[in-house]
């Protein structure tokens, strides 16, 4: 037997071993990683998270001659259990692209020229002193949770403004403030256990098969074993996930709210709303003047009233969605022998009325008592490895601080002062702008109330993913005052336009440390070096804020006089980590979450030191030491079976409860409709979103040749009634037009997705076919989440193929 | 020749699944293990390029008769980068 024939053996026994844990429900016991059986036996075999969603899969990492040669599903990993999605692939490619960013570059005239990183850095500083109340920094949930501390650190201790926000705010935020008005704290009470135990599995407005597919086999593999788990799609279009569906119900764009009130209106009127569960945990609310996020109480019986006019009839005629499939919904709500999970992601939180939406979501689980069992839980999904993890808990965004503190608090700014070590009053009371706002002021002339000069971009692509475009990011670049930084791995739509590129270590080319969807927190150590000259995005903000303490900015001290990023080695002398030479003589990552982690006590979100993370598979917060000095995660908060801080004897208490009585809040919120609806200059809903093929903004994944073929371009998907109506077919080249801007894409029919009649969707993965040039930048007004999901359009036919050929 | 190690889910109807079984024994990049119940069926797949693999297992994806596809392993060492 040769080598190649050893691995494919070796390769076939991995997949035979996966097949039967599928087939047979067991829980693959732990064992070592699958062996390359390399001649030589040198892959070094390590942990580390999937770099790319929100799912928080691990993966081992074989690594040989400083290269990644071969990746694995983690066995050991209770998220995916030794098994990836197709997305396995790229994780370990997406390292090496052929034109990875290898060296800073400065714009000069038309060119972007290498330059050193000391001046790159020493020419970032001295944009922060140019004013540093006009210097914004920009991310992502990509930024590991350490690099979000700096970022935050830097920003929020440093520079004493709030002038940081992450593209969270784009796919997230309404979920946040969902979970805000409900129980006071963010993030999911439930987890993927849930998965393994619902009898009934409700998407509302995502697509899990396609964009969290390791979750959504956990319910199909159920299903093909014998058991019974009734999926239910919701959504305003087709999609693969609906082929899976045993209900299938297609809404018209925006009635999400009245469906949820049509159920909850059900359950009222038939008294099948869970009463104990109610009256014992749950309070009710609602849109208090002027509106916040607390809003009013009201009682039960207002509550009832408010809901009288969602009526099935009512709720039919707006939504689209029939009164049998309404009561059919109602029915399973009401009743106590199921558990219900709902999983949601964009279709709810793209969405202007995204705080009202996520906040009936868990008002309808609460008033059905379809909470806080293993199987019944409104979970809502995260697209990126720490939306969670960084931006939501570290707390990356204009209004926040870390560890679910907010601004507006005066306890919460003296608490970070303390633990900061700054003096009193760096922290500023003023909210800083978030994304919309932020690349407003940044995209408007500084003599009109454009305040930001510059804008530091890590971990993500603006210029593609924001919304309107034409409006946010253009119009900076015409501005000789405005400077825009960007750190990147791979050249993007964003790095194009920049003044300034910095290259960028990428996942396992650094140490790091992830939160997923779950809770779950999750720790890998760097395993390869970074190509060229690309640093970690940690450094490269330490880095700038020593440059800053170079210069004489004194926010870079604390109040010992002490530099903010300051870190001792075992010898107690400081460890000058600003210098890239020097940056891995010490774990920074540690040091940064040793300090983050006492930020995180104050709403249960508490964290294991980071060698615990170390040794595990990720951990679920709470995570709370045990008498015997062991650390014990925690799955379903707020359920007194499992969750430390309920109070003894109790079945539920939601201990960070806005009322301040233990309860939950169910919210009323009417339907309203969306801010820009077909007309008859404009007859379509526009919706957009991603595909299987291309992560996002495609930055990494169009880089890969046989993906970029497989999904060459951005498309227009249609109903064949639009269609035929327009005369154009498959192919065909149509000029989508909004009140913004217009685009023209070839016509895609009868593919993976199909839009309800008189509407179409466009993906957002290609940077030469920029649909957020088209977009509404319209947002919600608690959670300032844009709403890429509807707005206006008409088409028209261009070119048709068959002329085309001519 | 990167080698990948997955685990194509079956779809329940048997006229799909044996559709889906002749689609893939045609493809000699393909090697077949023995279907675990009649529905989990262990691949063994050897291509030029990863991202060859990669698009593979994509094209799996699509294929009637197939629900779902979950990578176990993929070895790309003897690629050249």
């Amino acid at each position: 037997m040769d080598r190649r024939d050893f691995l494919k053996g070796s390769a076939m026994t991995a997949a035979t071993l996966a097949a039967s844990r599928l087939a047979y429900g067991q829980d693959r016991a732990a064992v070592e990683p699958p062996s390359t059986a390399r001649q030589g036996g040198d892959v070094q075999w390590n942990k580390a998270p999937c770099r790319f969603c929100g799912t928080g899969c691990h993966v081992q990492v074989g690594v040989q001659n400083g290269k990644v040669v071969a990746i694995a599903g983690d066995q050991k990993a209770p998220v995916n259990k030794g098994l990836l999605c197709v997305k396995g692939y790229h994780v370990g490619l997406a390292l090496y692209g052929q034109d990875r960013l290898t060296t800073p570059l400065l714009r000069k005239g038309d060119k972007q020229v290498p330059i050193s990183w000391e001046e790159a850095i020493d020419i970032i500083a001295r944009r922060v002193l140019k004013d540093p109340k006009g210097f914004a920094l920009y991310g992502s949930g990509q930024w590991t949770i350490p690099e979000g501390y700096a970022a935050s650190k830097f920003v929020k201790a440093g520079l004493g403004t709030h002038n940081i926000d992450a593209n969270a705010r784009l796919c997230m935020a309404s979920a946040v403030t969902g979970f805000l008005a409900t129980y006071g704290v963010d993030e999911p009470a439930g987890c993927y256990d849930d998965l393994d135990a619902c009898d009934v599995l409700i998407t509302w407005g995502n697509n899990p098969a396609e964009m969290h597919p390791v979750l959504f086999s956990r319910v199909i593999d159920r299903r093909s074993r014998g058991e019974k788990v009734t999926l239910i799609d919701i959504g305003t279009r087709k999609t693969r996930t609906s082929g899976f569906a045993d209900h299938s119900l297609r809404f018209k764009p925006n009635s999400d709210l009245a469906i949820a009130c049509g159920i909850a209106h059900l359950l009222v009127e038939n008294g099948t709303y869970d009463k104990a569960f109610v009256e014992a945990n749950c309070a009710f609310r609602a849109s208090s003047t002027p509106p916040t996020l607390e809003g009013k109480a009201i009682s039960f019986e207002e509550y009832r009233e408010l809901l009288k006019p969602y009526t099935p009839e009512k709720v039919e005629q707006l939504s689209g969605v029939s009164q049998k499939d309404l009561r059919m919904l109602a029915g399973l709500f009401g009743r106590r022998d199921v558990r219900i999970t709902s999983l949601w992601c964009m279709g709810p939180n793209q969405h202007t009325q995204g705080t009202a939406m996520n906040s009936l979501l868990h008002g309808l689980h609460l008033l059905s008592g379809h909470f806080g069992k293993p199987g019944d839980a409104p979970t809502s999904l995260t697209g990126q490895p720490s939306a969670c993890g960084t931006v939501r808990e570290v707390g990356t965004l204009s209004h926040a601080l870390p560890g679910g503190r907010v601004v507006a608090k005066a306890e919460h700014r003296a608490q970070m002062e303390e633990i900061w070590n700054v003096p009193a009053g760096r922290v500023s009371e003023k909210i800083g702008y978030h994304t919309v706002e932020m690349w407003k002021r940044f995209s408007t002339p500084t003599e009109q109330g454009g305040d930001v000069h510059t804008v530091w971009v890590q971990v993500t692509n603006p210029a593609q993913s924001l919304p309107n475009t034409h409006k946010l990011v253009d119009p900076s670049r015409k501005l000789a005052d405005k400077f825009l930084i960007v750190s990147d791995v791979y050249p993007t739509a964003t790095t194009r336009i920049a003044d300034l590129v910095l290259p960028s270590a990428m996942w396992v080319e650094k140490n790091g440390m992830v939160g997923n969807s779950e809770r779950r927190t999750q720790q890998w150590f760097k395993l390869v070096q970074p190509p060229g000259q690309a640093r970690d995005d940690g450094w490269q903000l330490i880095s700038v804020a020593h440059r800053l303490l170079e210069l004489g900015f004194a926010g870079m001290k604390d109040k010992d006089g002490r530099f903010l990023f300051d870190v001792k080695g075992k010898d107690g002398r400081s460890v000058p980590i600003w210098e890239w030479s020097h940056y891995y003589d010490v774990n920074v990552d540690e040091h940064l979450f040793e300090e983050y982690r006492k930020t995180t006590r104050i709403k249960h979100k508490d964290l294991a030191p980071y060698q615990e993370y170390v040794k595990a598979r990720g951990l679920r917060w709470p995570v709370v030491q045990q008498p015997d000095g062991s650390w014990r995660e925690t799955r379903f908060r707020f359920s007194g079976f499992d969750d430390p801080y309920v109070k003894k004897g109790r079945d539920i208490q939601f201990y960070h409860s806005t009322s301040h009585d233990d309860r939950a809040q169910i919210w009323f919120q009417p339907y309203e409709p969306p801010p820009e609806s077909p007309d008859s200059e404009y007859p379509f809903w526009l919706c957009t979103g991603r595909v299987i093929e291309h992560w996002h903004t495609g930055s990494v994944t169009m880089r890969i040749p046989q993906l970029r073929r497989a999904m060459p371009q951005a498309y227009v998907e249609m109903n064949r009634a639009d269609a035929r109506k327009l005369g154009v077919d498959n192919g065909d080249l149509v000029t989508v037009e909004t009140r913004r801007g217009k685009l023209d894409l070839p016509v895609w029919l009868g593919g993976r997705g199909e839009p309800v009649e008189g509407s179409l969707f466009v993906p957002f993965f290609d940077e030469r076919l920029l649909i957020n040039e088209l977009t509404l930048d319209a947002h919600d007004p608690f959670s300032k989440q844009p709403d890429y999901k509807k707005c206006a359009a008409r088409v028209r036919r261009r070119e048709r193929v068959a002329e085309k050929q001519k | 020749m990167p080698i990948s190690s997955l685990v194509l889910t079956l779809d329940a109807s048997p006229e799909s699944r044996a559709l889906a079984l002749s689609e893939l024994a045609r493809d000699p990049r393909i090697t077949l293990g023995p279907p675990v119940e009649g529905r989990w069926l262990p691949v063994v797949t050897e291509t030029a390029s990863p991202y060859e693999g990669e698009e593979l297992a994509e094209s799996l994806r699509e294929l009637v008769g197939v629900s779902f596809v979950d990578v176990v392993m993929v070895d790309f060492s003897e690629e050249e980068r």
